[in-house]
């Protein structure tokens, strides 16, 4: 089991790192996407390749940040019924939702999507688009991102059954952070001199 | 026992879907889950052809190449940012001093500077937690009723759900498979008519409980000018200036130009003339204008300045709504900046914000794909639409059961789970009942947006209550709420008895180049020809 939790830290390690660098990948499609709107205005300019390299960063900013909306437990959930459950019936939940909701569905997109991509870069497939990008890059991300997301359920599901054996804590405390809105509420309160 | 189940699919799978979704494990995979449990069923029963999921690595690739949701993370971005750059601050200031004076003055202002942010982004949370920590202390320490200042503040942050441009449109549009433009252009007037209702509170109460909202007194009033006067006639004569301004202007035009444009023109020249004034004004220190007039003309540029970025290049066919999206959000990162309220510790929060909640938005949809798949292989859109075609009164009947179902559902459900799973089920059946889709897609909106109201889970409810002081039970803000929820469902039935509410801004935009661009997009239909069943929630590219 302790090799299990120390994958399970090196999985989280990953995932953190690769969704901390995609998050950048926001503020380059909003220039681009802008720039776009503003050349074809202005200067009468629009490319097919500047329009669909939009969409493939849009992909990569959910394929690659899948995993890491799941580490940070962000995947949005109804809980008017389990919220009020024991942290350890949550936890049961969550194991079971991973071994039968998740796992399986991760492995049925790999499995449908890795030999069309295999596919894809054997032909070159090119975009319909007269001036299109290269197709194999959008569909490794969908592969690549239903990866990382099957590893952060592992790790998931190893720090889950290493809590209820009591041998790490909640999983789901350690990323409790400020939220946009706190923090939004801090400001203003410190500008404004009010106490907390 | 198999037979049963052969026959009853549709009702099988959705059945399964509520308790899948109500165990608490995140949507998305709970969705797609009880998609690929079923479609296996499906297929060992024979009911379903083996080649099922093939369509799904292209359907994957559609969710991403979808241009109208990326303006999800635009409009979040740019909310994200706005809301630290301390525009909200400054115009809670100003106009609360320029309103306060009248009864009922600060709750006007909270309205008005409600639906001025709702124009420019659309996220709840921000104006409900600045309206909060500015507005709401002011109105408590002169008297305001609690229960009246929280829920006004409440319903105020919410028109950001109505008033474009707001996710939940968007995401409408999509699944409606209409164009966000014109569903932009269909809720335009009736959300200021609802912040006009409001309003409209606000007066009864002043006229019937005149001890609810009283005046701020005098010596809480801050603009002063040295001989006394408050400065409002030096403000009055501006605004009529730059209103025959803009109606002249207006005169000058053909008569032909649609009216979404003469308006937003007439807009820009008349906001441009006050600043210029202003502009002068300070620069040439002449004293010409009041420090109340030109303070609320500076305060009120950017705001409208955005508002002009966003939806007026979209309703004047300079860019795609997710165009526009980019282009507030760049406007908003360099009044951040201009405001130097930028840092990179902000910058990486926002679209740290703005990532996870794409992705959860995405993943969402994703799993309602596969779900669907399933859903729509074994006829469960004919299943729906058999129950809801077959209610006794046609489109009436119909109107009135869903919005009751939304209205229940929202009690439970956020407007994402809603219109990924709900809408694309009611769409088709709205159709074919002579339904048109934007009117519809409004409707459902102006609904959805109570969801944030209701107690006890409304979201606005629960900002408010986290930044309201502790003399503010939450019983007071749950109350607050209950007159403004009616207001609400008075709206919604305004739009079902007057469907040109929404109607009327769509009508006269043939000409507008919206379309055009449209379709230099790419417009791949990746996997149209694998679908097992037409599936609704593929909108028709153009």
């Amino acid at each position: 089991m302790n090799a299990l939790l120390k994958l399970s830290r090196l999985i989280d390690e990953l995932t953190e790192r690769i969704g901390k660098a995609a998050i950048w990948t926001v503020l380059i499609v909003v220039l681009i996407s802008s720039g776009n709107a503003v050349m074809r205005y202005t200067i009468n300019y629009s490319s097919n390749a500047y329009l669909e390299i939009q969409w493939y960063l849009f992909g990569l900013i959910f394929f690659s940040c899948a995993g890491y909306t799941l580490l940070h437990n962000e995947h949005v959930r109804i809980d008017v019924i389990t919220g009020n459950f024991s942290k350890r019936t949550q936890t049961w939940i969550d194991i079971l939702g991973t071994v039968f909701f998740l796992v399986p569905m991760a492995c049925l997109v790999l499995y449908m999507a890795t030999p069309v991509l295999l596919d894809s870069i054997k032909s070159n497939e090119m975009s319909n688009n007269e001036g299109g990008l290269i197709m194999w890059p959008a569909r490794f991300m969908i592969v690549a991102g239903f990866f990382l997301l099957l590893l952060q359920g592992l790790s998931e599901l190893i720090k889950r059954v290493g809590f209820l054996m009591g041998l790490c804590p909640d999983p789901t405390e350690k990323y409790k952070k400020k939220s946009a809105e706190e923090e939004l509420a801090e400001a203003i309160r410190a500008e404004k001199g009010v106490p907390q | 026992m198999i037979d049963f189940i052969i026959a009853n699919m549709a009702p099988i799978i959705f059945v399964s879907m509520v308790l899948f979704l109500l165990l608490g494990y995140p949507v998305a995979f709970a969705l797609a889950a009880n998609g690929i449990v079923f479609g296996l069923i499906g297929i060992e029963l024979g009911l379903l052809g083996p080649q099922l999921f093939q369509a799904l690595p292209d359907r994957l690739l559609g969710v991403m190449s979808n241009d109208t949701l990326l303006a999800v993370p635009f409009f979040t971005f740019m909310g994200l940012i706005l809301e630290r750059s301390g525009m909200a601050e400054d115009l809670l200031d100003t106009i609360g001093q320029l309103f306060g004076p009248i009864r009922g003055g600060l709750a006007y202002a909270v309205i008005f500077v409600g639906a001025l942010l709702a124009a420019t982004t659309g996220v709840v949370a921000a104006s409900v937690i600045s309206m909060g920590l500015i507005s709401l202390p002011i109105m408590l320490r002169y008297g305001y009723d609690k229960r009246l200042a929280s829920g006004v503040i409440a319903a105020s942050g919410t028109l950001a759900q109505i008033i474009p441009p707001s996710l939940v449109l968007i995401i409408m549009a999509d699944q409606l498979g209409k164009s966000v433009g014109d569903m932009y252009k269909g809720a335009f007037i009736p959300g200021f008519i609802l912040a006009g209702l409001y309003v409209g509170y606000v007066v009864l109460v002043s006229i019937f409980k005149p001890k609810w909202v009283p005046a701020l007194p005098l010596e809480a009033r801050s603009f002063r000018e040295p001989n006394g006067a408050t400065g409002g006639r030096s403000l009055l004569v501006l605004t009529v200036i730059s209103v025959a301004i803009a109606i002249a202007f207006a005169k000058t035009l053909p008569a032909d130009k649609p009216l979404d444009e003469l308006i937003v023109l007439c807009l820009m020249l008349g906001i441009l003339v006050p600043f210029v004034i202003a502009l002068i004004n300070k620069a040439f220190k002449i004293g010409l204008l009041s420090a109340m007039a030109e303070k609320v003309t500076f305060v009120l540029i950017p705001p409208l300045a955005l508002i002009f970025l966003v939806l007026g290049t979209i309703f004047l066919g300079i860019a795609t709504p997710t165009e526009g999206g980019a282009m507030g959000a760049t406007g908003a990162l360099l009044m951040a900046i201009g405001r130097k309220r930028l840092n990179v510790s902000l910058l990486k929060q926002a679209m740290t914000t703005t990532a996870r909640l794409t992705t959860f938005v995405v993943f969402i949809l994703i799993g309602a794909r596969i779900f669907s798949l399933t859903f729509y292989g074994v006829d469960g859109h004919r299943w729906v639409e058999h129950l809801l075609t077959d209610l006794p009164g046609g489109q009436i009947g119909f109107l009135i059961v869903v919005n009751i179902l939304v209205f229940l559902l929202a009690f439970f459900l956020d407007f994402f789970e809603l219109s990924f799973i709900v809408v694309p089920l009611l769409g088709p059946v709205a159709e074919k009942l002579g339904i048109d889709l934007i009117w519809f897609g409004v409707l459902l909106g102006v609904n959805m947006q109570t969801s944030f109201m209701h107690p006890p889970f409304g979201f606005a409810l629960f900002y408010l209550r986290s930044v309201a002081p502790a003399s503010v039970k939450t019983t007071d803000i749950y109350w607050g709420a209950i007159p403004f929820v009616c207001i609400q469902i008075i709206m919604v039935a305004l739009i079902i008895a007057f469907p040109q509410l929404v109607t009327a801004g769509l009508d006269k935009d043939v000409k507008v180049d919206i379309n055009t661009i449209e379709l230099m997009a790419p417009s791949v239909d990746y996997g149209a020809e694998e679908e097992p069943a037409p599936a609704p929630t593929e909108p028709e590219k153009k």
